[in-house]
């Protein structure tokens, strides 16, 4: 038994973490996955600093074209000559804040964070399978962000070709100022990255395969570990693609072949050599891990937020098999459906309409997954905590950019709706503000597992209250200008008259955000603040199920000071009935529960005792289901 | 833990806060740097020169930020001492919810009062188009449903079902029946809007109508033109080698493309004298950088430091030379293509020399077009939200749109109660700095007689010689009758 053998190694050193550590194998070069994860989250945090403040300054020209702002010279130099932002940067800052927030923010901070720390602690683990690849993951990511950092401040400006940088525009050193070193520096950041994710992904996929304790079969895992695991195998299947796609550009760029490029004439260059290639190509290459990828940000959320739903629900999650293979679905699903982000680009239209076909199939795992919500807040006792209000946020964000996928997946509707500012509403509702929900849910409620402290609560409500609302009223009107025909990555609208009556609207919006972005101060101030001065957290703060809890609250190398927790049933065994707690740990033995007979918990779970009022309320709520469906 | 003084607050908060600052400040730090690193320097490096009413406000903003943050602690601290929860956020976040939702509601309201019909999609002015707003009303009347019945449902949980001490949740894991019925419902309903938008899909796209006057649509950095064919009723033959400043769209009209084969040639030859004579250059680049590079030189005139000084790099690096080869081998390919086609007597028909290239598109209404599609640089995508019409310009791939249009400009300007309204295209993908102010203006008319005046204004490419009779100014035949183009497409 190579687990039992784990067991007894670690037993062996578990006192490993006694010895002193200098600050460096500590906290910077360090092979622990706590550690690990808080570097990642405190670089993804920076990130997401830079990446607000780069969409504050977009926003603010889209609100006030013909505003001068003397602090745009002042942060930007010759970029806002007169405090005028120049339409090529504004072309920059749209790319960047797009990459940084797709890739460092929500793809390393949120999943590269949350899996490196629950990972271990929720299947009972010591460490990662290899500590060693998972500190290179986080170097790697580091190096990445400082050079996606640096490409923003060299002389020509940042790669500013959208974040998908489709060539030619990006290919070609003259098409435009961004294309030039920063396009080179993009495409270096990116390959780091996509190094830093294959790393992790690996990592996380043998943990969840080969690591997991006593008694914790696959389908005992929280939601959480499903989610993190899918997610990896996707990073692993998708980022090489990327990668493929990346170097030929970088050989178009550099090199003089034609993978992407053929019958361009440039003006201030002439006619060029290259023939032959396609750019469409790209566009399949990039898409076939851009589609994943929006899974990959996503994913991670969503088992968080099934995890925080049902621990403050006080409820199990409602169809736990259901999470699963919806999950399963989406992963899936995911890979076939990259060719709806290119419905208008002159591929067959043939092709669109089976890639349509498969992308509305998306719509029903996500729909059980949303059902499955509602069904675990009903009847719940529902802790307000503030990482429970971000979850139901991000269910609420699922619900409302979720269905506009139904429109955008629809290839006739595309037509109408495609790059116009209904897509750039859909995705920052369903990907963006889900997922850094998401990634907001889990740092309130995994803060104490990872500083011992707990965060201010008052903080975190007014914390989430403002950025719901706000976000809501940045991203919703999105969709009413992208209706009325308002394309997207203009850098103002003031040359179309048209575009006139939104003003007003984009002016409210700029303001949002402004008062949106400030209130991340409250979480920053929060989360360093409590970093050393807040209060102690007990072992288990939320009164939850799972492993991490029975962790002692100081970290040790190594997690558990003696032998790892058994686990005796599923993640969500809350408010049973034959139980006086409202939670009921995976860990705790019970001879009444047949202990380690393996499978899920809820199969082993005693009957429910239902009161007469419980079955009246179910009769009412289901009846018309009922009726319908001919069951007695 | 350390001990709360009120006095010590003060003193550990103004730290904080200076902290915290630098932090905020560390990432505007890293995009700062683009104003050290400019070609020519910013204004001298003066404190006056900057913003400072923003910095103040900005301080300002924080600092009221970060007490109020402060302040909050002070709650938490007052709830930890004295044992009492300030606020119970279980009972008042029921409510806020419930606000939420009301005013939620409200908002949407306002704005489809406020911003009408604007609000939802707009009138369509082309056939197809009207299956396409049909589809989007059963999707938005589906989703629409589905969005208030979950949302309300959502935040309605949230005020009915707050935790209550000694309350106990409902052990409720599993219902395969109700798992069933929102599984099979959304496929349902999807399989409706799949089939649905499968046909409109196809109907719209899969063939080009056949009987539909082609229009090309060329796009370049940063402009459309379009070009109808001429008296002829045929397209000329193009290609990327023939583009010149005289010749935008590349279009096989002999003398152009002689002229450009000069030019080229004439360009070789001084590339070739240039190369020939690199090393020279580099020393003169060299001496020339030592003579300006005296005094106050540098300082003064920063631009021409710079260029120098990169110029004599580049020669002394060898880049300027591989530049200059680069180029000649470039000149040389365009120059053997260019030859090669020039023989070739399909391409060279003087079937183009009649196109009329034009800056404005004009439709006549209840006609048939189909769009060919070409772009010059790089990826654009051709926009027409009034008609529903979309499609991407690829350099190196042919694409087409169809559409015919249902209203002239002067109906939709009744329509929308706008004299000023006109029809445009937009591009609508990131093609470069400009990409904002990429249009074209459509006009639609309502009748042959107009069209044909309007293009009778429009002049030939090649101008016809003095001699022959004007017959190439009016179009041939009666424009109702189909235009079919005949172009060859060189590989």
């Amino acid at each position: 038994m190579s687990t039992a053998a784990l067991h007894t190694d670690h037993h062996h050193d578990h006192g490993h973490h006694e010895h002193k550590e200098s600050f460096i194998s500590k906290y910077v070069f360090s092979m622990d996955h706590k550690m690990i994860s808080k570097q990642f989250l405190i670089t993804g945090i920076i990130m997401g600093i830079v990446g607000l403040v780069m969409s504050l300054l977009f926003r603010m020209q889209l609100a006030w074209p013909d505003e001068k702002f003397g602090f745009m010279e002042m942060l930007l130099g010759k970029w806002a000559q007169d405090g005028k932002l120049d339409p090529n940067f504004y072309m920059g800052l749209v790319t960047i804040h797009g990459t940084i927030m797709v890739f460092y923010v929500l793809t390393a901070g949120l999943s590269g964070t949350f899996s490196n720390l629950l990972i271990p602690l929720q299947v009972g683990a010591r460490d990662m399978a290899s500590p060693f690849m998972n500190m290179l993951s986080y170097w790697f990511f580091f190096l990445s962000s400082v050079v996606l950092l640096i490409s923003v401040g060299v002389e020509t400006g940042p790669a500013s070709a959208g974040w998908t940088v489709y060539p030619p525009l990006s290919a070609m050193e003259k098409a435009m100022p961004g294309s030039g070193l920063g396009m080179t520096l993009w495409l270096v950041a990116i390959v780091l990255f996509i190094v830093s994710a294959l790393l992790g992904g690996i990592n996380y996929i043998s943990t969840v395969l080969n690591m997991r304790t006593k008694g914790m079969s696959m389908n005992r895992m929280p939601l959480t570990i499903w989610a993190f695991f899918l997610t990896a195998v996707l990073g692993l299947l998708s980022f090489p693609v990327l990668l493929g796609a990346g170097l030929f550009l970088i050989f178009d760029r550099s090199f003089g072949t034609s993978f992407y490029l053929s019958d361009i004439y440039l003006e201030g260059v002439g006619a060029m050599e290259n023939i032959g290639g396609s750019p469409v190509l790209y566009q399949h290459l990039f898409w076939f891990l851009g589609h994943p990828e929006v899974y990959i940000i996503l994913m991670p959320a969503l088992g968080i937020t099934s995890e925080v739903i049902s621990t403050n629900a006080r409820k199990p999650i409602f169809g736990y098999t259901a999470m699963v293979i919806s999950l399963m679905g989406i992963s899936f699903l995911s890979f076939i459906v990259w060719g709806h982000h290119m419905f208008i680009t002159g591929m067959n239209p043939f092709l669109g309409s089976v890639f349509m076909i498969l992308t509305l199939i998306i719509a029903v795992p996500s729909a059980v997954k949303v059902f499955n919500y509602l069904t675990t807040l009903w009847r719940g006792n529902l802790r307000f905590t503030p990482a429970m209000l971000f979850s139901i946020g991000l269910v609420s964000f699922f619900i409302s950019g979720g269905l506009t996928g139904i429109y955008l997946g629809n290839a006739a509707l595309d037509i109408q709706l495609h790059d116009s500012y209904f897509v750039v509403a859909h995705f920052h509702l369903v990907m963006g503000s889900s997922a850094i929900f998401g990634m907001f849910a889990g740092i309130y409620h995994w803060y104490p597992r990872m500083y011992g402290r707990m965060l201010n609560n008052t903080l975190g409500q007014f914390h989430f209250w403002i950025t719901f609302i706000t976000a809501y009223l940045v991203f919703f009107p999105m969709h009413f200008m992208g209706l009325a025909g308002v394309p997207r990555r203009y850098y103002m609208f003031t040359l179309v008259k048209e575009f006139d009556v939104w003003m007003d609207v984009n002016k409210m919006m700029t303001i949002a955000a402004i008062v949106g972005g400030a209130a991340q101060l409250l979480f920053l101030w929060n989360f360093f603040y409590s970093m050393f001065r807040g209060k102690k957290s007990e072992q288990n703060p939320w009164q939850s199920n799972t492993l991490e809890w029975s962790a002692p609250v100081e970290h040790l190398h190594g997690n558990w000071p003696g032998a790892i927790p058994e686990v005796y049933r599923g993640p969500y065994e809350y408010s049973r009935p034959d139980r006086e707690d409202d939670y009921f740990p995976q860990y705790v033995p019970d001879e009444s529960d047949h202990a380690g007979t393996g499978g899920d918990g809820h199969k082993t779970a005693p009957k429910r005792k239902s009161t007469k009022k419980e079955e009246v309320a179910e009769n009412v709520m289901f009846a018309a289901i009922k009726r319908v469906f001919g069951w007695s | 833990m350390k001990n709360y003084h009120l006095s010590g607050i003060a003193a550990f908060a103004t730290k904080k806060v200076f902290s915290a600052m630098f932090l905020l400040a560390l990432p505007l730090f890293a995009i700062a740097q683009t104003a050290t690193d400019v070609v020519e320097p910013p204004k001298e490096f003066s404190l006056a020169n900057w913003d400072w009413e923003f910095i103040s406000y900005f301080v300002l903003a924080v600092l009221l930020i970060l007490i109020t943050a402060r302040a909050f602690d002070i709650g938490a601290l007052t709830e930890r001492i004295t044992g009492k929860k300030v606020v119970n956020w279980n009972a008042t976040n029921r409510w806020i919810a419930i606000i939420f939702l009301l005013a939620s509601v409200a908002g949407i309201w306002y704005e489809m009062v406020n911003h009408g019909k604007h609000v939802l999609i707009g009138d369509s002015y082309s056939e197809h188009g009207a299956t396409i707003d049909s589809m989007f009303n059963w999707t938005f009347g589906f989703t629409f449903v589905v969005f208030v019945i979950t949302e309300v449902l959502l935040f309605y949980f949230m005020f009915k079902y707050r935790y209550r001490e000694g309350q106990k949740a409902h052990y409720y894991f599993h219902n395969n029946k109700l798992e069933l019925v929102w599984t099979v419902v959304p496929a349902i309903v999807l399989t409706f809007l799949v089939l649905r938008g499968f046909n409109t899909w196809t109907k719209i796209t899969a063939e080009k109508p056949k009987d539909a006057q082609e229009i090309e649509v060329f796009a370049y950095q940063f402009g459309w033109k379009a070009r109808y064919a001429g008296a002829d009723n045929k397209f000329g033959s193009h290609h990327f080698t023939f583009i010149s400043g005289k010749n935008p769209l590349g279009l096989a009209v002999q003398d152009h493309v002689d002229s450009l084969l000069a030019d080229l040639k004439k360009d070789t030859a001084l590339l070739n004298k240039q190369i020939a004579s690199a090393g020279d250059s580099a020393k003169a680049w060299k001496a020339a950088f030592v003579k300006f590079n005296t005094g106050s030189n540098a300082t003064a005139y920063p631009a021409v430091y710079k260029e120098l000084k990169t110029k004599m790099e580049d020669a002394e690096s060898g880049s300027y030379l591989r530049q200059l080869k680069k180029d000649l081998r470039r000149k040389n390919t365009t120059i053997t293509r260019i030859t090669t086609y020039r023989k070739n007597q399909d391409v060279f028909n003087n079937a183009g020399n009649d196109d009329k290239i034009t800056t404005e598109i004009v439709l006549v209404k209840g006609k048939s077009y189909t769009f060919n599609f070409r772009a010059r640089d790089v990826i654009h995508s051709a926009w027409f939200p009034d008609f529903r019409g979309q499609m991407n310009v690829v350099p190196g791939m042919a694409t087409w749109f169809s559409f015919v249009p249902t209203k002239t400009t002067e109906e939709a300007r009744a329509d929308k109660g706008n004299k000023d309204f006109d029809f445009y295209l937009y591009c609508n993908k990131i093609c470069g700095g400009a990409h904002y102010n990429m249009k074209i203006k459509i006009t639609v008319v309502g009748s042959d007689a107009e069209y044909n005046t309007w293009l009778a204004t429009q002049t030939p490419f090649v101008a016809p010689p003095v001699a022959a009779p004007a017959e190439g100014m009016t179009p041939a035949q009666d424009s109702s009758s189909i235009v079919k183009p005949n172009t060859v497409t060189i590989r």
